[in-house]
């Protein structure tokens, strides 16, 4: 027995608002599709493993506790040295007048 | 392009040139994807008027290069290799191997009958 296309089109929309999908009987190129896909970016951006406990977030996590360094207490003492014996870097220049690049020697 | 890579290394697996600039791409494609998906709604969107689509299709092919998956690839989290890569476990055909003979992949056991 042919069923009449009103009711096909009825039980569309009815199919429609059930699964919550595009009432589009023309089959029209909606771009639907597109909004239907699910964002894949977070799981994308998740490949490479984090970097965790790092002596910066553990200072983070835990103000009141003195986290070492021991790189960084190297440095420092290195730095102590040198600045005795007048061979540390020089100050950062912040202006240009400071900067004696381009002021000639003369 | 360094002006999306992030100041401090922030992956904490091997890390080479290549795995930090693919991890760049990936953060970079997760923050435009919903801008990018909109665009492509638009664009395949017939009922909308044409000069809009025009406009969108513009606007997606102006967007950088780094926010297109395309870009992606995946790489050896171990050794950052980037071809034999089994994606399961993000590792080259070899580090995949010693790792798996090393006990270090759960389930994975060698086969033999």
């Amino acid at each position: 027995m042919a069923v009449p296309r009103s009711r096909v089109l009825d039980l569309l929309k009815v199919q429609c608002r059930i699964f919550n999908t595009t009432y589009n009987p023309q089959a029209l190129r909606m771009g639907t599709r597109i909004l239907h896909e699910r964002l894949k970016g977070d799981a994308v951006a998740e490949y490479y493993p984090p970097r965790i406990g790092t002596i910066k977030q553990l200072r983070l996590l835990y103000p009141d506790y003195e986290v070492r360094d021991e790189k960084e207490d190297e440095w420092l003492e290195h730095m102590q040295i040198a600045r005795s014996r007048g061979k540390a870097p020089p100050k950062k220049k912040r202006t240009a007048a400071e900067s004696k690049k381009f002021t000639k020697k003369r | 392009m360094s002006q999306f890579r992030s100041k401090v290394l922030d992956i904490g697996c091997f890390a080479n040139i290549r795995n930090i600039r693919d991890h760049t791409k990936r953060k970079v494609f997760a923050a435009n994807e919903p801008e990018r998906q909109a665009l492509r709604y638009i664009i395949r969107n017939t009922t909308l008027p044409q000069r809009v689509r025009a406009q969108a299709q513009l606007q997606l092919a102006q967007m950088h290069c780094y926010t297109r998956f395309t870009q992606i690839k995946n790489r050896c989290i171990m050794g950052g290799k980037g071809r034999g890569i089994l994606s399961d476990f993000r590792m080259g055909r070899y580090q995949f191997r010693m790792n798996a003979l090393a006990g270090n992949l759960p389930g994975v056991k060698k086969a033999s009958w």
